[in-house]
C-alpha cells in the first residue's frame, strides 16, 4: 500500500470514529459503509438512527447476494450495534483489562466473527481480548480437561447448553448481572431457550446467541421436476412426487432417485452423515429417530427418565439405524466417509443430494455463501414425521389420530456466551467480560448473525419478522420457508429436547463408533444398538447414575 | 597398525585428599535437600489429595524444589567425591532431565492406568485395580486397531523396496540428480495432517478430486477411495508411504554413498552384471543400514494416527483405525483418561517388546547371512 493511501485510510477511519460519537452517527456510518461496498451511493441510504432503520442497515452489510461477509463487514456490524454497550459502559472504562475468550473456528466463522464484532467494542471500552480458537471436534475435550484439571484459562466462553451441567453445575460460571439481562432483552428469546435453558439452580448464566434445532432442507427443483414426477408414477410409487413429509417418504424418494438425473446432473436423495464427528454426528441419527422415538405423551426419548436406561436400542431407534443402512446404497458412493460438514457444505450446498437435515446454517449459507450453488432452489420444513410412533411405555407402535408424528430435534439447544466465575473477584474485569458477552448477544446483532453465515440461526421472536428480511433482499418464499421451519420447530409441542447432562458427548461419541461399524455392514442394526446401550449403561455408572437421573429429569422439565 | 595414547599430564585426574569435614558437609547438603524436596512434595500431595487444607495453588513449587535438589545433588557429589563428582556433573543433568520428563510421567501414567478416571465423573479419579486391563483385553476396538497395525507394518516392507529403488536411482549418475534428491524429499517435509487434507480430502475427493477424475477416465465408475475397507486401507497406506518413503530413501542413499567403491569396481571387472552385483554385493553390504532404516520406520509406523484421524476417523467401520487414533478418541471425545492411559501404556509395552524382538531377530539373521 502506498503511504499516502495508508494515511488517507487512517484519516477516514478516524473521521468515522468521530462521526460515531454524534447522535446521528449511525446514519453517517451507513453512508460511509456504503463507500466500502462500492456499489451503493452515498445518498442511497439516508442517515437514519431509529432502531428499525438500524436493523435495515445492518441487513445491508454487505447485502444479500453480494457474497460472503468479510472481516470489514463484521467490524462494521460491531460498530453499528455499539450503542447498547455505551448505555452501560463509559468510554475507556475497561482500559487495562485483558480477557481470554474461548470459542470455535468452524468454517472460519464463530470466533472469526466475534473478533470483528468485538474490535469496535475493544476500541471503545479499552479492554483487550485474547482468543482461543478450537475446531468443533476438539471443543469437548478441551473444555472437559479444563474443568477436570482445574485449569480454566479463559474468562468468556462460547458454549452450548449441553455443557451447562459440566460448567454451571460445578460452579464455574459467573451469574448474569441484571443490567446484562436488560441490555440483551431476554424476554425476546423464543420459548424453548428461556429458563430452564441457560439457568442452573434458578440462576441465569447464559447469553444466547443461537437457537439450535435440525430442520429439513430440500431441493425445490428436484421435487418439482416434471420428468421425475412422471417416472415416479411410472414406477408405481404411491402418492404424488413432492417434498417428503415423513421418513417413510424420504426413504422411498431416496431409493427412487438413485440413477436418475436432474438438469443433466446425477440426482441423489437424502444425505446421511455416517462418519464420526467428535460426537456431534450422533445428532444426525437423532434427527432420523425423533419422529419414531419421541412420543407426544412422553417427554423422554433418549433414556428412561427414572433409571437412565438407554432407549437407543428400542425398536424406534433401531428402525432409524436400519433406515440409514437401507438408504446408504442409494446415496453417493463415498457417503460412508461423509461427516455432517461434508453433507451440508460440500454436498448439499455444492449441488449434490436433494435432502439433508442440518442446523440453520444451510439456510443462512444458501444465498449468502460464495460456495453455494443452490440458493434459488432450496426449501425448508421441520423434520419429517412418521406414520407411526413407538410408545416406550407400552412397547407398541401407535398411529396417532392427528396423523404422522412430528418431533423436531432440538439438537444442541444453541450456542451461548458464558462468563466464567474466575472473573468474579475483579469487579472491573467481571463487568468487562459481561459487557463483551452482552455485545455479542444483543438483539440487533443477533438479526445480522441469523441472516448471514455465522454459525448461528434465529433465536429471538423479533427475528421472525419476514418483511424485515424481504426488505433486506431475501426472496419472500425462501425466507418464509426458512424462518417458519425454525419457528415451527422451536414451538413444536412434541419437540425432542436435548439432555443437558454431564458427559453427553461421551455418550454420542461411543454411539458414533458403534454406528460406524454397523453402517459398514459389521452386524445388524439391533446388534449395533445393543452395543451402544451397553456402553451407555457403563458410562452412566462411571459418571454417577443417581446424579445423571436427577439432571436428566431436570433437563426435561420433570 | 596399533596405536597407543598416552594421557597428557594435565588430563590425568589427580586423587584428591578430601577433608572429612567437606565430605560430611556434602552429605548433609544432599540429605537436607532430599528432605526438603520430600517435604514439599508431601505437603502439596496431601493438599492435592484433599487431606490437608493448606497447600500451593499449583505444583510449580515442587518443580522448583526438584531443581534445587538437583543443584544440591551435583554440589554434594563434588564435595564428597571431588574430581569423581565433577565427572558426574557431566551426566547428572541429563539423568535428572530424563527422570523428570520420561521416567516420572511413565510411572505416573502407570498409576493413572489403574484408575477409573472419566473427566465428567462427579466423583473424580478412583483406583480400580485391573479393571481397565481386563476391559482392554475384551475391547474389540483395540484388537481391531492392533490388527490394522499389522497391515500397516507389513506395508513398510513395500515402502522399503520402493525407497531402495529410488535410492539406487539417485545414487546413479543421472541428470538433475540434485534436483530429484530435493524433489523426492519434499513429501517428507509436509505435515501428515496437511497431506491428509491436500491429498485425502482434496485430490482423492470423490466428486471433484483430480485423482477421482483420473480414476473415472481410467474406467473406475465410482472412485470412492475411502468407502470400502480394503480400498480405504490401501489409500491410507499410499498416503502414508508418500510421506515416509523419502525418509527411508535418504537413509539408504547415505548408506549407498558410503559403500567402498573398489569392491563394486572389482565386481564389475569380474563380470558381474547389475542384478548380480546388487544381490550379491550391494544388498548384503547395505543390510545394517537397511535394518536400521526399517526398524526406525516401523517405530514411526506404529504411531500412525494423523492421516487416519484427518481423513477417515478410523472408518469405514474401523477398517483404517490405528491404536493411536483409538487412544485419541478415548481421550479427546470421551475424556476417558484412566482407560485411555491403560491402552497407551499397554501399547507402549507391546511396541517395546516387539522392537526388542525385532532387533534380536535381525541381529541373528544378519550374523547368519554375513557369516
Amino acid at each position: 500500500m502506498k503511504t499516502q493511501d495508508y494515511d488517507r485510510h487512517l484519516k477516514f477511519q478516524a473521521s468515522r470514529r468521530g462521526i460515531l460519537k454524534g447522535a446521528a452517527g449511525l446514519g453517517a456510518l451507513a453512508a460511509t459503509g456504503a463507500l466500502g461496498m462500492g456499489g451503493a451511493s452515498l445518498f442511497a441510504q439516508p442517515a437514519m438512527a431509529q432502531a428499525g432503520d438500524l436493523r435495515a442497515q445492518l441487513l445491508a452489510v454487505p447485502g444479500i447476494g453480494k457474497g460472503s461477509p468479510t472481516d470489514a463487514d463484521w467490524q462494521k456490524v460491531g460498530e453499528m450495534v455499539l450503542d447498547a454497550t455505551k448505555k452501560n459502559v463509559k468510554e475507556g472504562e475497561f482500559a487495562g483489562v485483558e480477557l481470554t475468550f474461548m470459542g470455535l473456528n468452524n468454517q472460519n466463522l464463530h470466533n472469526m466473527l466475534f473478533r470483528g464484532f468485538l474490535k469496535p467494542w475493544e476500541a471503545y471500552t479499552g479492554a483487550k481480548i485474547n482468543w482461543i480458537d478450537l475446531a468443533q471436534a476438539d471443543y469437548n475435550a478441551r473444555l472437559q480437561q479444563s474443568i477436570a484439571t482445574g485449569t480454566v484459562d479463559f474468562d468468556v466462553i462460547e458454549m452450548g447448553a449441553p455443557f451447562e451441567g459440566d460448567v454451571c453445575g460445578k460452579g464455574l460460571a459467573s451469574e448474569m448481572p441484571d443490567w446484562v439481562k436488560a441490555q440483551i432483552d431476554m424476554d425476546d428469546y423464543v420459548g424453548y431457550l428461556k429458563a430452564p435453558v441457560g439457568t442452573w439452580n434458578g440462576k441465569t448464566y447464559r447469553v444466547s446467541i443461537d437457537g439450535d434445532c435440525h430442520t429439513f432442507n430440500h431441493r425445490t427443483d428436484v421435487f418439482a421436476d416434471a420428468d421425475l414426477a412422471k417416472a415416479w408414477k411410472e414406477e408405481g410409487n404411491a402418492g404424488e412426487w413432492g417434498v417428503p413429509k415423513t421418513w417413510q417418504q424420504v426413504q422411498a424418494a431416496t431409493k427412487f432417485l438413485k440413477g436418475k438425473k436432474v438438469g443433466g446432473q446425477e440426482a441423489f436423495g437424502y444425505l446421511d452423515a455416517p462418519k464420526a464427528w467428535g460426537g456431534f454426528g450422533f445428532y444426525f441419527l437423532g434427527s432420523r429417530a425423533t419422529a419414531y422415538a419421541k412420543h407426544p405423551d412422553d417427554k423422554a426419548w433418549l433414556f428412561d427418565a427414572d433409571t437412565m436406561k438407554p432407549r437407543v436400542n428400542n425398536p424406534a431407534w433401531v428402525r432409524a439405524i436400519q433406515d440409514v443402512i437401507d438408504a446408504l446404497p442409494s446415496e453417493p458412493a463415498d457417503q460412508i466417509n461423509a461427516d455432517p460438514n461434508t453433507t451440508a457444505f460440500q454436498q448439499f450446498l455444492g449441488g449434490t443430494g436433494s435432502m439433508v437435515s442440518w442446523w440453520g446454517d444451510v439456510g443462512s449459507n444458501a444465498k449468502t455463501s460464495d460456495t453455494s450453488v443452490v440458493g434459488d432452489v432450496t426449501g425448508f420444513s421441520i423434520l419429517p414425521g412418521s406414520d407411526d410412533v413407538y410408545n416406550a411405555k407400552t412397547g407398541q407402535w401407535d398411529k396417532l389420530a392427528s396423523g404422522p408424528n412430528y418431533a423436531p430435534n432440538m439438537a444442541f439447544l444453541g450456542w451461548g456466551v458464558y462468563v466464567m466465575s474466575r472473573v468474579d473477584a475483579d469487579e472491573k474485569k467481571k463487568k468487562a467480560a459481561w459487557s463483551a458477552a452482552a455485545h455479542l448477544g444483543g438483539k440487533d446483532i443477533g438479526l445480522w448473525m441469523s441472516a448471514y453465515p455465522s454459525g448461528f440461526q434465529p433465536y429471538r421472536n423479533s427475528q421472525f419478522n419476514i418483511p424485515e428480511w424481504v426488505a433486506a433482499g431475501y426472496d419472500e418464499a425462501f425466507i418464509t420457508a426458512y424462518l417458519n421451519a425454525n419457528k415451527d420447530s422451536y414451538n413444536h409441542p412434541n419437540a425432542a429436547i436435548e439432555p443437558r447432562i454431564p458427559g453427553i458427548f461421551q455418550y454420542y461419541s461411543i454411539a458414533e463408533d458403534e454406528l460406524a461399524k454397523t453402517f459398514a455392514g459389521q452386524g445388524t442394526a439391533q446388534e449395533g444398538a445393543d452395543k451402544i446401550a451397553a456402553a451407555w449403561e457403563k458410562l452412566t455408572d462411571q459418571i454417577g447414575r443417581e446424579k445423571q437421573i436427577e439432571l436428566y429429569k431436570a433437563s426435561l422439565g420433570l | 597398525m596399533q596405536t597407543s595414547t598416552v594421557a597428557a599430564p594435565q588430563d590425568v585426574i589427580a586423587a584428591h585428599d578430601i577433608p572429612e569435614g567437606r565430605r560430611t558437609a556434602g552429605k548433609w547438603l544432599i540429605t537436607l535437600a532430599t528432605i526438603a524436596l520430600a517435604a514439599i512434595a508431601l505437603f502439596q500431595g496431601l493438599y492435592a489429595a484433599g487431606q490437608t487444607e493448606t497447600g500451593f495453588s499449583n505444583w510449580r513449587p515442587v518443580l522448583y524444589a526438584y531443581l534445587a535438589w538437583g543443584v544440591a545433588l551435583g554440589a554434594g557429589q563434588v564435595m564428597i567425591r571431588g574430581e569423581g563428582g565433577k565427572r558426574a556433573l557431566f551426566v547428572l543433568p541429563a539423568i535428572l532431565f530424563t527422570v523428570a520428563v520420561v521416567i516420572f510421567p511413565t510411572v505416573a501414567g502407570l498409576y493413572i492406568a489403574f484408575t477409573d478416571w472419566n473427566l465428567a465423573s462427579f466423583d473424580g479419579r478412583s483406583f480400580n485395580g485391573l479393571a481397565n486391563f481386563w476391559a482392554l483385553m475384551n475391547d474389540g476396538y483395540f484388537w481391531n486397531a492392533l490388527r490394522n497395525m499389522g497391515f500397516y507394518v507389513l506395508a513398510v516392507l513395500l515402502q522399503y523396496a520402493i525407497a531402495f529403488g529410488l535410492a539406487l536411482l539417485l545414487n546413479a549418475e543421472i541428470r538433475a540428480r540434485k534436483f530429484f534428491r530435493v524433489a523426492f524429499l519434499m513429501p517428507f517435509m509436509l505435515s501428515p495432517v496437511a497431506v491428509g487434507w491436500m491429498v485425502g480430502k482434496s485430490l482423492m475427493e470423490y466428486r471433484f478430486g483430480p485423482a477421482a477424475t483420473l480414476a473415472r477416465h481410467l474406467g473406475w465408475e465410482n472412485p470412492a477411495f475411502f468407502a470400502s475397507p480394503w480400498i480405504a486401507r490401501f489409500s491410507i497406506m499410499a498416503m502414508d508411504a508418500w510421506v515416509w518413503i523419502p525418509f527411508v530413501m535418504i537413509l539408504l542413499l547415505a548408506g549407498l554413498q558410503a559403500l567402498p567403491k573398489e569392491i563394486l569396481e572389482a565386481a564389475k571387472v569380474d563380470g558381474a552384471n547389475g542384478w548380480r552385483a546388487f544381490w550379491q554385493i550391494i544388498f548384503p553390504l547395505m543390510l545394517p543400514v537397511s535394518i536400521t532404516a526399517v526398524i526406525i520406520r516401523i517405530i514411526f509406523q506404529l504411531k500412525l494416527a494423523d492421516i487416519v484421524i484427518t481423513v477417515t476417523s478410523g472408518g469405514p467401520g474401523g477398517s483404517t483405525d490405528t491404536v493411536s487414533s483409538f487412544i485419541f478418541r478415548e481421550y479427546r471425545d470421551r475424556s476417558n483418561v484412566g482407560y485411555g492411559t491403560m491402552v497407551a501404556e499397554f501399547y507402549f509395552i507391546l511396541i517395546a517388546l516387539f522392537i526388542a524382538l525385532l532387533l534380536w531377530g535381525s541381529s541373528r539373521w544378519m550374523k547368519r547371512v554375513t557369516g
